[in-house]
């Protein structure tokens, strides 16, 4: 079985927001709707013992998705191979897996013509990956610090699982049991 | 090239703090309305097949006017519900998957409705329409009792439908449906009390001396007469009864859910509730929902009853109560953010559309 999950090493990241600009040009997404949000609480410590720790984040593509039983329509659905997607032509906006989404990772843009809004979410580029196959996902390929990494965690060979397996990593709100896949190498940074 | 420091304050934006404001007004008017005219309907039902199972022949009339208001009150909040869609032509979409509340949700409203107005229908007293009403009328009883089913369906779902929404921690909370049914069957007994007895029920009937006129006078219709005034009074004293225990265990069930969370709800839980018992909701909730919509018409009903306190005035504050915890519930939404969350989004220029029409050149760029 294929597992498809990310791994993201906050040691790596700069804060460079390339993933959010090339997955808005590839997904051409309205103005009002960001997949890959990359926070920040802004910088601690004290000098010179400060640091910035940056949180890069996405759909979690949970294991339990909150996000897929409440849909009524069908539209928000989910792979064997763990990618949560949704059917554009099936969902009609009633904003049910926006409220149930524990990250809020997802929205219908308002920038849309009022009967067509739909809501929209990251899919691990399903779609780029389905036409071209063994390609990663856009914020993946153009991450130059290598911060995200994408892969299979079912085949213990390939780089995701072996991190997961090896350096202690963290989820973001798992005590919810949704169960995400993307794993956190948090930063430990300088002194708090 | 003026700036309005309105227009260009992120707070003001659609992305504001933090992303989850996304049902407003009209799901929570939805909410109150489809628990109002679920509950209606149930209670009509209950009161029917239950309370009174020897006097359908009395009872349903009577209910009628009460029913209509509920098949109103649905067919309502049907439409708020289906203008909230982001694609409203294609509302029949929400029948298709079971694990989905919603979609229950609106299989029950459905069946509520169609079969709460196809009894509605059979008492309908125009002459050019009796063909119709009478072919309805042997099946009032399967029909009411589907629409009573249904409609208590209805009443659990609102409540369910919130509670399932486990990434809010104020909604999720098995409380919350407790309160719904209770606060939607109060607001149903007062909307019952509230409208008995009109159209299509003979308005004279409801004179005590004009009945009892007739029954002297050994009139045919005294009978009827007397027992559908009889029965209106008897079913109001019922349901102001009801009501007063409703209200108690709603006052008790609302006081349980905020100050549980107040003193141990998640960190999240407990900034809304705080809200609620002391902050920027503080004066809606305690002089609006527990004094207007609770106390005072408990007051009321007890110590003014069978005084216009606590027949008209009571029940609209009852009614007044139950929309206003509606919005004070849609409205405490809060998710837990995630780390940096608020700066990020507070940053954003959200739908300011000014200012992206000049970021954009003037262009649509989809």
């Amino acid at each position: 079985m294929t597992r498809y999950c990310m791994v993201i090493d906050q040691r790596r990241c700069i804060g460079c927001h390339s993933c959010t600009v090339a997955c808005r040009t590839w997904n051409e997404l309205p103005n009002d709707i960001i997949y890959n949000a990359v926070m920040s609480e802004g910088v601690e410590g004290s000098w010179p013992n400060v640091h910035r720790n940056w949180l890069p984040t996405l759909c979690m593509h949970c294991e339990k998705p909150a996000c897929v039983p409440c849909c009524p329509t069908g539209a928000s659905q989910q792979d064997d191979d763990g990618v949560v997607w949704i059917e554009y032509n099936k969902c009609m906006a009633c904003l049910a897996c926006v409220n149930a989404c524990p990250y809020g990772m997802r929205d219908k843009s308002n920038l849309r013509p009022r009967l067509h809004r739909f809501v929209q979410k990251c899919t691990f580029c399903r779609d780029h990956r389905a036409m071209e196959p063994d390609k990663e996902p856009y914020c993946v390929a153009t991450c130059h610090q290598k911060a995200r990494i994408f892969g299979d965690l079912d085949d213990p060979e390939s780089e995701v699982s072996k991190l997961v397996g090896s350096v202690e990593t963290v989820r973001l709100l798992e005590d919810l049991g949704t169960g995400p896949q993307i794993y956190y190498i948090p930063n430990l940074g300088g002194t708090r | 090239m003026t700036k309005n420091p309105a227009k260009m304050n992120p707070s003001k934006a659609a992305f504001g703090e933090i992303r989850h404001h996304y049902w407003e007004w009209i799901i929570a008017t939805y909410l109150f309305l489809g628990g109002l005219g679920g509950g209606i309907f149930g209670i009509t039902a209950i009161v029917n097949f239950f309370v009174y199972p020897d006097f359908a022949a009395v009872i349903q009339p009577i209910m009628a006017w009460p029913c209509f208001l509920a098949i109103m009150c649905l067919g309502l909040g049907c439409v708020f519900l289906v203008l909230d869609l982001g694609q409203p032509l294609v509302f029949y979409r929400t029948f298709i998957k079971s694990t989905s509340v919603i979609c229950w949700g609106a299989r029950v409203l459905s069946v509520c409705l169609i079969f709460g107005f196809v009894w509605f229908l059979s008492f309908i007293p125009w002459d050019w329409f009796a063909p119709v009403a009478n072919f309805l009328a042997p099946a009032r009883d399967v029909c009411l009792a589907l629409a009573g089913v249904a409609g208590l369906c209805v009443v659990l779902y609102t409540g369910i439908f919130l509670s399932s929404l486990k990434a809010h921690a104020f909604w999720a909370t098995p409380a919350l449906p407790v309160l719904f049914t209770i606060s939607a069957l109060s607001t149903a007994c007062a909307a019952i009390a509230l409208s008995i007895g009109w159209w299509p029920v003979d308005q004279a009937f409801m004179d005590e001396s004009y009945v009892m006129d007739l029954v002297y006078a050994g009139d045919p219709m005294a009978q009827t007469a007397y027992l559908t005034y009889a029965a209106v009074t008897e079913v109001k004293h019922l349901l102001h009864t009801v009501d007063v225990i409703l209200v108690v265990c709603e006052i008790v069930v609302l006081l349980v859910m905020v100050l549980s969370f107040l003193g141990a709800g998640n960190k999240t839980a407990n900034q809304a509730a705080h809200r609620w018992v002391h902050g920027s909701y503080a004066l809606v909730f305690w002089v609006g929902m527990i004094a207007i919509g609770l106390v005072i018409p408990e007051l009321m009903y007890v110590f003014a009853a069978e005084s216009i306190l606590s027949t008209v005035v009571a029940p609209i504050m009852v009614l007044i109560g139950g929309c206003i915890l509606r919005f004070l519930v849609v409205y405490s939404d809060d998710r837990a953010p995630l780390p940096g969350e608020k700066l990020y989004y507070g940053r954003l220029v959200g739908d300011d559309a000014e200012f992206l029409h000049k970021w954009k050149y003037g262009e649509n760029l989809f």
